[in-house]
């Protein structure tokens, strides 16, 4: 009797201890999305940061970059670009296999690439990403070809970008297009587990991992165990969960909150300015008071950005100038010379364009008064902070906060003055979606050249851009693309747009993927 | 019986007129499914073109109401424009999370609110009145976004009792105080009214001469018969919450009906708004039919009425 309890005891205590180990080494992290509403998460399909956020840590691309944009061998070890850039030939890890236990090979970035262009899998991002595909060659196991049809500027980046992770072809036979979606099957850090519709995804480390890019500090299979991502669109419930640490990190905590932790330091922060437009206006070319350019300049002028942004932001965002961000690549910094706050030179232009000062404190000419239609979808407090500005010098703004499908309607109509917008992107080439004549709205087409500015000069440009054959080129063309769009003053930057996220002051690691959105969560630790 | 057969006989084109309506409406509405999925991405004309294809949006009206019609009276609802999933699971995946908080707060709502109505009802006009029929007006009148932030604040963030967002039964109770404050609070005012009612008949009186004890008089006299509008505002009341509680699913970020019919709607999703519509319709009409039922049980001359009619 007494040696079975001997026994036991002693079968305990190795438990025990073998239990100790376990959690030591294995962290549970809970991460708090605000998105409750995930469609899917396989990246040839999504077209949702919010989904991103998960699968930039179940997938591998073959070229990886780091929060900066800096770029390192992924998937692929090196790569070749032919002379007449068609032509980018990658040779690849020999040693990476999917979740599934299948070998990644160049037969995998081939089914990858060539499902992406394929109508019947309704990509609706990776598609515009992949631009001008042709197609992809198999030299051997582990050399790929991915041939383009004309000359792509963008290609190296859109290598890089989460939504060309590369997926397994076998996962995809067996759970087609939207099983996969549901249940995807990648070669990155973290493995799909489990995912309870609206309420949480869990994911679970993959025990094979051995190829994380060189720039993260760990190596092997991450420290993190276990990695939920709860679902929690209420910002205060999100904070709230956080501050009783339920959950361990939280995305897009309000800088107020960020305020709170950084001076208490119950909580770490850390901000992401993130690439692509910032949020900004559209200024209408072609309809109402601005049509005239020096309007447009006086509006730019009533503004005073930089207070505006530090009076919503506390510090945790910076002002706007350009029409890309500061952290986007070809970022041109005399953006920052345009348009400094100064009312006074905002009423000496509209003075100049016959706008005089009305009794009302608003401005008319030829009986019209100065007045601006101003539909607002992102951001109220920020549409009300412009529309207090802008009514110093004499605008009135009228602000209608809309849902999408009014905006939708009036920009279908030509039916406002000025629009916002906001994009995360990783390439300046963004510029040609929102900047080209051919992107002008028409009633029944939705496009997003949403101040409907037509002007064959910027026309060219952005083209050229779009195929220039070394940086040096594309730095170039971008700065005039920019200093065009300056000059005419036909889009209003107001503020960059921040990820703020604050997480479990015991952990560190915590870093954004690149385009400084997306979190990669390989490298967290206990400290 | 007759009664159930006929009321049967009603559901189905109830149904297929919700199902029309919701169908017509959404096509009525601006907005176009595909913009509102692509949000604000920047993404080519041919991904627009290719997702509406993808979608059958491309087809007329009429071809769309006649092929969804046709499938539906196969029994398949379709897909979900957002996800591609069958409309059915994803209604399948977000009622247990509804029917759960729906009885947490039916439980909390008719214990508080028939003990505060008894309370109340057994001596009106005086302070117990007063003080019971001030936290029904709460219940019934504050919001229940206020309430569930309020509640987090209380028992999750500073006393630390409960989870805010974490798993199990646990985790149900902050929710189903909220929505049961709502359902207490017309309760109460309701069993307090009635119960004033009936204590003042005449057979009340006979029981108190016969020496009847007051709890006795209270419970197993007056009570059943004061019972019926109460459990007519319960129908109505539960039915509103097992089709979702939008605003509390939210504060607590839980999965539910209410949050899947409000994405629904904003997306123009309109198989999952049909389809979540109709099941709403049949739970109404279900409810209805339990209430009805009820009263007989509660009252068996309601039943006898019945059959003679």
């Amino acid at each position: 009797m007494r040696i079975l309890l001997k026994i036991a005891l002693g079968i305990t205590f190795i438990f025990s201890s073998l239990s100790f180990i376990n959690t030591a080494n294995a962290l549970d992290i809970v991460f708090a999305e605000d998105r409750p509403d995930l469609r899917t998460l396989d990246p040839r399909i999504t077209q949702s940061r919010h989904e991103e956020m998960l699968i930039v840590n179940m997938f591998d691309q073959l070229i990886s970059a780091d929060s900066e944009g800096n770029i390192y061998p992924g998937l692929a070890t090196s790569w070749d670009v032919s002379s007449d850039g068609l032509e980018y030939t990658f040779s690849l890890r020999d040693d990476v296999s999917f979740h599934d236990g299948t070998k990644f090979n160049a037969a995998a970035v081939k089914a990858t690439f060539d499902s992406i262009v394929d109508p019947e899998t309704g990509s609706q991002g990776a598609v515009d990403i992949l631009g001008p595909y042709k197609e992809t060659i198999v030299i051997d196991d582990f050399t790929a070809k991915v041939v383009f049809e004309r000359r792509y500027g963008s290609a190296i980046t859109a290598f890089t970008e989460t939504e060309l992770s590369i997926v397994s072809p076998t996962a995809l036979d067996k759970l087609g297009n939207e099983g996969f979606g549901m249940a995807p099957v990648g070669t990155g850090p973290f493995m799909f587990k489990n995912w309870e519709a609206n309420k949480k995804v869990e994911l679970v480390r993959n025990p094979d991992y051995n190829w994380a890019p060189e720039y993260m500090d760990g190596s092997g299979p991450s420290q993190v165990a276990n990695l939920t991502y709860r679902l929690i669109k209420d910002t205060s419930t999100r904070v709230a969960a956080l501050e009783a640490g339920e959950v361990d990190i939280a995305e897009l905590v309000p800088p107020l909150d960020m305020r709170r932790f950084d001076s208490s330091g119950d909580l770490s922060t850390v901000t992401g300015t993130v690439s692509g437009l910032p949020y900004s206006a559209f200024l209408n070319t072609t309809t109402g008071v601005f049509q005239d350019v020096n309007v447009r300049k006086a509006f730019f002028h009533s503004l005073d950005r930089v207070k505006m942004t530090s009076d919503l932001f506390f510090g945790y965002a910076e002002a706007a100038f350009g029409p890309i961000s500061s952290s986007t690549p070809s970022y041109w910094s005399g953006n920052e010379d345009y348009y400094p706050y100064n009312p006074e030179g905002a009423a000496a232009l509209l003075d100049e364009a016959g706008w005089k000062m009305g009794s009302d404190g608003v401005r008319e000419k030829n009986g019209e008064k100065l007045t601006v239609f101003f539909p607002c979808l992102l951001e109220p407090d920020t549409c009300v902070a412009i529309q207090g500005y802008a009514n110093k010098v004499g605008f009135d703004v009228n602000v209608e906060v809309v849902m999408k499908a009014r905006q939708d309607e009036l920009i279908f109509a030509n039916g406002y003055d000025m629009l916002v917008i906001r994009w995360v992107s990783l390439d300046p080439g963004v510029l040609i979606i929102p900047f080209h004549s051919r992107n002008i709205p028409q009633p029944g087409k939705f496009k997003f050249n949403w101040a409907r500015y037509a002007n064959a000069e910027l026309d060219q440009l952005l083209e050229d851009a779009e195929s220039a054959e070394t940086q040096e080129v594309k730095d170039d063309l971008y700065m005039q693309i920019q200093k065009h769009i300056m000059d005419q003053a036909i889009f209003l930057a107001i503020h960059d747009q921040v990820q703020t996220v604050a997480y479990n002051p015991d952990l560190e690691g915590v870093r954004f993927a690149n385009g400084n959105w997306q979190m990669r969560m390989y490298d967290v630790r206990k400290k | 019986m007759n009664f159930f057969i006929k009321k049967l006989l009603i559901v189905i084109p109830t149904l297929y007129i919700a199902w029309t309506v919701v169908f017509v409406t959404l096509n009525i509405i601006p907005g176009d499914p595909v913009n509102l999925m692509l949000g604000g991405r920047p993404a080519s004309d041919e991904v627009r073109e290719n997702v509406r294809k993808n979608l059958g949006l491309d087809k007329p009206v009429f071809e769309r109401y006649t092929s969804f019609l046709i499938n539906a009276t196969k029994g398949d609802l379709g897909k979900s424009y957002l996800t591609r999933q069958p409309v059915t699971t994803m209604i399948k995946e977000n009622m247990m999370p509804t029917i759960e908080l729906s009885i947490g707060g039916l439980i909390f709502g008719v214990f508080f609110g028939v003990f505060f109505g008894i309370f109340a009802g057994t001596k009106p006009n005086s302070m117990r009145d007063t003080f019971s029929m001030i936290i029904a007006l709460c219940g019934i009148s504050l919001p229940s976004f206020w309430i569930g932030m309020m509640l987090i604040y209380i028992f999750g963030t500073t006393l630390g009792w409960v989870p805010i967002v974490g798993e199990g039964f646990v985790s149900l109770i902050l929710p189903s105080i909220t929505v049961g404050l709502f359902f207490a609070g017309g309760m109460a005012r309701l069993t307090r009214s009635s119960l004033v009612d009936v204590l003042n008949q005449d057979y009340i009186r006979t029981a108190r001469s016969k020496g009847i004890s007051k709890y006795r008089i209270v419970l197993r006299h007056s009570l059943r018969n004061a019972m019926i509008p109460p459990v007519t505002l319960l129908g109505i009341q539960f039915g509103l919450l097992i089709t979702g509680a939008v605003i509390t699913e939210e504060v607590f970020a839980r999965p539910g009906l209410g949050q899947l019919l409000l994405q629904a709607i904003l997306a123009k999703d309109i198989p999952l708004v049909q389809a979540l519509v109709v099941y709403m319709t049949a739970v109404y009409i279900f409810l209805n039919l339990i209430v009805d039922f009820t009263y007989g049980i509660i009252d068996p001359r309601i039943r006898l009425e019945r059959n003679r009619g």
